[in-house]
Formats: C-alpha cells, structure tokens, sequence
C-alpha cells in the first residue's frame, strides 16, 4: 500500500474533487460580478520610440515605456458574469479637496481560479473593471432616470492564502480592488451609452461621474469672475470727459458759428443759434493702466473700419480694425491723431484672450507655403524642424 | 450698546474668484477617438475646502458615483499681515471724477455729463494671501500636459485683478508662483493606492481696504483770489463786497445772467451795450450763448428741478428753477419760488399811475379807504405856474376845503378817505425799500432814488449760481 499524501505533481482527482466543491460554494454563495475585461491598449499613432505601436492588440502591451503606463485603454465589449466574495464592511468618507472619498473603499474579493480562466480566457488583472451588481444605487439623490452602478478597478492580484486545500494547490485568487474614477484610462467603458427609462441614450459617464457637476461649478465662478472683471484693466466708459481741445479754454462761446453776430437781438423769438451748434469733441479720455478700450469718450459715435472715412469733420472718431490692438483716432480737421489702443482683453484663458501670451497660446492661424497650410502655433522643438527627404 | 455699522465688500472673495478663473479652461489630451480624431478634455478647477453636505450633494448622497480626474484644487493656505508693504495708514486719496449721464428710461449712459464726485479712499492693509492647488491625475503624463501649460503663465508673476473698477487701487495684484511640489507620493509607492497630486504654492500680495467715502462734487462757482484786503486784514465775507480791488470773484467764464419776465438770458459783459442797471436796459447783445453748450460743461440741467440763484444786494439769494425754453436754447425759463422775494418794507400800493395821463373819476375822486398810487410824474408840483402866475393846483386830487396835493414823481400817495396826502416821500427816503403792485403783482425797489423791478435785472459773475 502506497503511504498516503494529497499532495500530487499534477492536479490529481483530490485536487479536481476540492475544485469542484469550492466552486459549488463560489456559486451558492458567492455574489454576482460583472467583468470587464482589459484587452490591451489603443494605438495613438505615435512616433516616439518611447511610445511604440503595436501590431497586435495585447494585454502585454505597455502604451508609455518612458512612464511605464498604459493611458488609452480597450476593453472587451464582452461583460462577463462570474461569482466573487468578499467581506462587507462600513464605509466611511474621507472629505478631501477633491470631494469625498471612500476612506475604506479597497475592496479584497476572492475568485474561483479555473472558472475565471474558463471563462474570460485569462485570470483577472491590473486594469480590469468589475461591476458589483448587489451594489447597484436605486435611489441617488439626483434626476438621473438610471441606477447607478457601482464599479471597482482591479489593482494587484494574487492566489489567496484561503484558496489553497489540503492539496496544497490554489484554487482561489485574490484581488485588490478600488473604486473606479472617471479618467482617461477608462473611457472606453464609460463612454458607453445606455438607454435610460425615459428613452434618453445617456453615457455611463454622464450617468456616474461627478465631472459634469464639477465643470458646472467651475463655469458658475468663471461666470461672476468675469462678470466682477469683464475685461483687463479698467473701465473708464462710464466716466465723462469734458468737450474741449488740449491747451484751449473752456468756453461755450465755441458754440456759436453765426457771422452776423451784430444783428442779432436779444429777442427769445430770433433764430439765431445755428444749426451747427455742437461743442468740439473730447480729444483726450482718462488715461491708465490698461484703459484703452476703443471706445470713444462719453460714447459718442465711432466709425469702424481698415481705412479712415474718407469725408470726415473735425472731432470725428475712427476704430482702425487692421491695427493690432485696435487704434481709436480722432480728427482734428487737418489729421487723425492716435487716442488710444484697445487693449484691454478678457482674462479667461482661451481663444478670446488677447494677451501677449494667449497669442502664442491659443493662436489659431495658419500659414500657407508651397507644402499647403499650417498652423502657426507649433511647439518649439518641431518648428520648422528639417523632414527627411523620403 | 451700539455696534459697528456691518461691512463686507467680498475683496478676498474676488481674489479667489479671478484666481480659479486663472487656473481654469485648460485642457488635458486623452486618446483618440474611434475614427482617429483627438480627444481633449476641460480641466474643471474649484475651491478645495468644499462643506461635508455639498461635498455629499455633489455624489448625489451615494457611494457609487465615482470622481473625475484630472482635476484641481483651489484653497487658502495662509493669510498673512505683510509687514514690509506696510505705508502711511492714515493717508486719505481723494479722487474727483465725473460720470456719464445714466438715463433711467433706456437703462443706458448718454453723452451729457451725469453726476460729479469725490471719492476718498483710506490706506488700504497690506496682506500676503498664499494659496495651494492640488492638481489631480491619473497618469504622468498627464500631469505633464497641465504643468507645462500652467508653468509658463508664471514668468515671474502673472497679474491678477478683483475688479475693474477705476476708482478701485486695491483691484491690481499678482500671482507669484513660489513652489511645486510634484506629488504627494512617494518613490516607491509601496502598496498604498493613494491618488497622485502635485501642489502648486502660490503667493498674491494683495490689499484689503475700508470702505471708501463717496460725495458729491461741490462746484466751483466762486473763487476769491485773496482773502486779504488791502490792509492786510482778512475779508469779512459775510459783508459780501468787502474789498473788491483786493479779491475777484469769477462765475462761468464770467457770464452774466439777465433776469428779465420769466426767462434768463446768458450773455458775456462786454455783450451788453448799457451799463445800466435798471429793468429797462435794452439788452442787444453782441453774440448769443447757448445755455445747453454751458451748462453740458458742468453737467445735465433738470427741467423743473435745477436751481438758479440771484444773489441780492442784502446777501440773501433769490431762489428758482429753470427750464430749457423749447425753442430757443439761449433762454431759460425760470419759475421764481416767491418765497425768496425781499420782503415788503412798504404796504402794497393800488397801482402805478401817471398822473399826466389819467381820468377823472371815481377812482381818483372817491376811491376806496387805503388806495395808494406810485407817481411816475409829479402832482402840483412847488414853484410849478400857469401862463398867468398863478400856482398849478392840482384840483381834481382833493375836495374843496382841502389843501391840494403836492407830489413828486416817485412819491407813494393814499387817500385816508377824506382827501389824498403823501405817504412816500422820494425826497427823504434815502434806504432801500419794497413794495408790491397788487395790479400786477411785481415787486418793485427803491434805491438809489429810482424805482425799478426788484429782482429782474443783470446779474454780473459771482452773483448768480447754477445747482443742478
């Protein structure tokens, strides 16, 4: 008679005989999982070396071998159902800057090995998104006609020390997970769109994630901050500035342009105001810091264009467009004198930021050569950078 | 128990505002997407210090709503008193400016000149605000798309601004970029799973001020070169003309004002070609002026409202408000408040009559008790003869038994119900007096041994006043 011993080279009858059981009990009593299983990056179409492109779509694959990340993820459009376990506990918030966070959301959930490989093809790992169905949120404070659905990212994996039988041989795996964030690695998954009650195709993302909540916020400051601040500078267009020339005195003897002054009496029925009585227009406005708006003093009309009018009168003002900022002049009777430039500018960054450095930033015009069109923003280190011949 | 009068102008608030205003609208690239095309995404910025109860609004109350990244935090790391900027603190700024006319109706500025002020602002407090913000992100290199685009803002400083307000110096600072911590983990990770966050340090020297005091601009309408008369003596202004050759009074570029019915004209003194005084005077004027052109210069006249003021002779102004007259823009129609008149020295007179030129009648020969008449021309006059010697009577005047009367031009007589006798003698009154027509209802003044219109008249510069 041999001497007895569970442990056997290969997986013996023993080991298929505990397998078996402890994936009944994985299905008696274990939770229902949904996987979402990583098949590999995408391919960016790269030409750093660093960020090489691969033929064939792989788990293998790491997209950044510089940082040793993989950012663009695929998954399987295949969601797999399988059995898991793990310890319930309370869940506490952890108030960051960031909002709340789960302080005990990591999560250790247990596998049954070889129905796990027999069915998604592989064990779980780092990358994989699973969906715990019994934590699905029927009831969120929010208009969402959705549940919402509770997701965990698998970190580190390994055999769990419960999973071994008498044998000796695992049968269990143990994975490490966390709560899922909404981030670039998984947009794949999230920018799935479902059909909500209301027939309404929304995304998993719009559905779960915080990020449109946040962008709202983020738009109701930037809203008061430009109304408390519309543009760079100060705004001087509600201050008046007095009708008179440079150097001359105040007097609305100036009104007066009728030549037969000697005849006139004293008579209120006379008509002897002319029709063209008008004071001279401002030919200064408040000076400043960043006052220069374009805006003619006290508001008075302005004509707008890349040349001067071509029958202008003294005082009239003109807004040269093809003058970078834009020059208010004002005639004089013999010449356009330069008033001021319009520099003031809105400080939200974008494309509507004038500023000196929002022109490199956010510059969005072209230039044409023989090779075609293209654009004048282009990073330091490739402008104008030789191409190779072939 | 009394207690300080609130205050709270939000100025730090304003700089937390502009400051996340500054962090935001960047852009992280993602992957592309199916048909190969980029894929950007907003960085949303907020206020890192967020309540429990809105942090948990925000997840909807529910575990399952899952967090963006990238993202950022703003919050205060410290408010310091920065001692080194410190300046005069009792120094007061004063500021006068003039605004545009805000036309209530059309919810818009006109072209007229509105209000006019001063603005005094007190030493605003010097203060160091430092602020941290976390930036969030799932991967390097995305954290490197958002710092290079934020550490270029930074060159030495980037300037920041609460308001863009004018009157406001406290609204202009900067951004210093002092510190960046790149991430709160460590190298090796080790097992914790924590998320990645770099910590940009930034500093803003900012100002924070007590409310400014906002009046409204007395207009300059007098100004007394010297105070000192000629005896080196200061000038009793009360007195009014104290001494005119050692001060100058000037009003409006020296215009003068002529009263005249309800209307004001405004005309220049060599205008004029009388010197006179008197109601009477011709006034041809040389130039006419348009009160719309003067008065743009100070400000918007207000039909019914504003206020012209005459000064008198006593010191006292005479009070009323204009009108732009609808046709003619040299004129001001003006609605005098009775109230301002110089009161009556003498009782009010019946009328005023030439004497040369009346009817016999009852009015003369058995009036009512009490009627009192102004004389333009003198009644039986002392020394006055006919062609034959004999005294010029005025027999018509009084009944026989009675002396006949004897006027002179100017007199006030009254017929006490029995006869007509003197009661204002021009000869011996050598004050200013008053006294009122009931026939039409003008005031009249005596001086200078004429009568004339008690306010009408020219108003030379400095006495008169405009109040819009």
């Amino acid at each position: 008679m041999p001497r007895l011993s569970l442990w056997k080279d290969s997986h013996s009858n023993d080991y298929k005989f505990h397998d078996r059981r402890i994936s009944e009990m994985f299905t008696i009593g274990g939770t229902g999982v949904l996987i979402h299983k990583y098949l590999g990056t995408t391919n960016q179409g790269s030409t750093d070396l660093t960020q090489p492109q691969y033929t064939n779509q792989s788990e293998q694959n790491i997209q950044d071998v510089l940082f040793l990340e993989n950012r663009d993820r695929k998954y399987d459009t295949t969601v797999y159902s399988m059995r898991g376990i793990y310890q319930v506990s309370d869940s506490d918030f952890d108030l960051t800057q960031f909002g709340l966070f789960l302080a005990t959301g990591t999560l250790f959930m247990t596998f049954h090995i070889n129905d796990m490989v027999e069915m998604i093809g592989r064990k779980i790992m780092s990358g994989d998104v699973i969906e715990l169905m019994h934590l699905k949120e029927y009831d969120a404070l929010n208009d969402v006609p959705m549940a919402l659905k509770r997701f965990f990212i698998v970190g580190d994996c390994s055999r769990a020390s419960e999973g071994f039988s008498a044998t000796w041989w695992p049968h269990l795996w143990r994975c490490k997970i966390n709560p899922l964030v909404d981030s670039q690695e998984y947009k794949d998954i999230l920018n799935k769109l479902e059909t909500a009650s209301t027939g309404e195709d929304l995304s998993l993302r719009d559905v779960i994630s915080t990020y449109n909540k946040y962008t709202d916020i983020n738009d109701a400051v930037v809203s008061q901050a430009e109304v408390n601040v519309p543009q760079s500078g100060y705004d001087t267009s509600m201050i008046y500035t007095q009708a008179k020339n440079s150097g001359e005195r105040i007097t609305p003897s100036l009104v007066t342009t009728a030549d037969n002054v000697s005849a006139m009496s004293a008579d209120a029925s006379a008509s002897t105001t002319s029709a063209d009585t008008q004071l001279l227009t401002p030919d200064a406005k408040v000076s400043g810091y960043l006052t220069g708006d374009g805006i003619a003093p006290n508001g008075l009309p302005v004509q707008s264009g890349i040349t001067f009018p071509i029958e202008a009168s003294s005082g009239d003002y003109c807004l040269r467009l093809d003058y970078s900022p834009n020059r208010l002049f004002r005639y004089d009777g013999k010449r356009w004198v330069k008033m001021e430039d319009a520099v003031r500018t809105t400080l939200t960054p974008g494309v509507q930021n004038k500023t000196l450095r929002s022109g490199f930033v956010n510059n969005q015009a072209t230039y044409a050569d023989h090779n075609g069109t293209h654009e004048q923003r282009q990073g330091l280190s490739q402008a104008l950078k030789p191409r190779a011949d072939n | 128990m009394s207690y300080t009068t609130f205050f709270y102008d939000h100025q730090i608030r304003r700089f937390l505002t502009q400051f996340i205003r500054i962090m935001s609208n960047f852009q992280v690239q993602l992957g592309n997407d199916e048909q190969g095309g980029n894929v950007f995404q907003r960085v949303p910025v907020f206020y890192g210090d967020a309540s429990r109860q809105a942090s948990q609004i925000l997840r909807s109350n529910s575990e399952n709503t899952i967090k963006a990244v990238p993202a950022m935090a703003v919050h205060i790391n410290a408010l310091t008193y920065d001692r080194e900027r410190v300046q005069e603190p009792n120094f007061v700024s004063k500021m006068n400016l003039r605004t545009r006319y805000y036309d209530e109706s059309t919810g818009q500025y006109t072209d007229q000149q509105g209000g006019a002020y001063t603005v005094e602002r007190l030493m605003p407090v010097p203060y160091k605000l430092t602020l941290k913000v976390d930036v969030w992100t799932s991967n390097t290199e995305q954290k490197l798309m958002l710092l290079e685009q934020i550490m270029i803002m930074f060159n030495p400083a980037m300037e920041i601004q609460s308001t863009d307000n004018y009157i406001d110096w406290t609204s202009l600072s900067y951004v210093l970029l002092n510190d960046i911590g790149w991430s709160n983990r460590s190298v090796p990770v080790g097992t914790e799973e924590s998320i990645d966050i770099a910590t940009l340090t930034f500093e803003l020297p900012i100002w924070v001020s007590a409310p400014a005091k906002v009046k409204q601009l007395g207009v300059i309408t007098k100004i007394v070169n010297s105070i000192y008369d000629g005896s080196g003596n200061l000038v009793n202004f009360a007195s009014d003309t104290a001494d005119q050759l050692a001060s100058q009074t000037l009003t409006f570029d020296n215009f003068t004002v002529v009263y005249q019915g309800n209307t004001l004209k405004l005309l220049k003194r060599n205008d004029i070609n009388s010197t006179q005084t008197s109601v009477s005077i011709e006034t041809e004027l040389k130039q006419r002026h348009s009160w719309q052109a003067l008065i743009t210069l100070y400000g918007v006249l207000r039909n019914g409202l504003t206020q012209v003021r005459l000064l008198q002779n006593n010191g006292s102004e005479l009070v009323g408000t204009v009108a732009f007259h609808p046709t003619d823009a040299t004129l001001l129609l003006y609605t005098l408040d009775m109230d301002t008149l110089p009161s009556n020295t003498l009782s009010p007179i019946t009328a005023i009559i030439n004497p040369q030129n009346i009817n016999v009648d009852d009015n003369l020969i058995s009036p009512a008790t009490g009627t009192r008449y102004l004389l333009l021309h003198g009644i039986g006059v002392s020394g006055d003869v006919d062609t034959l010697g004999d005294t010029v009577a005025s027999v018509a005047w009084n009944p026989d038994g009675q002396a006949p009367l004897v006027a002179n031009a100017n007199d006030i007589v009254e017929y006490n119900g029995i006869y007509w006798t003197v009661v204002f003698d021009s000869n011996s009154r050598p004050n200013t007096e008053y006294v009122t027509n009931m026939t039409t209802g003008v005031q009249y003044k005596w001086q200078n041994a004429s009568w004339s219109m008690s306010v009408e008249g020219r108003y030379d510069s400095a006495n008169w006043s405009l109040k819009l």
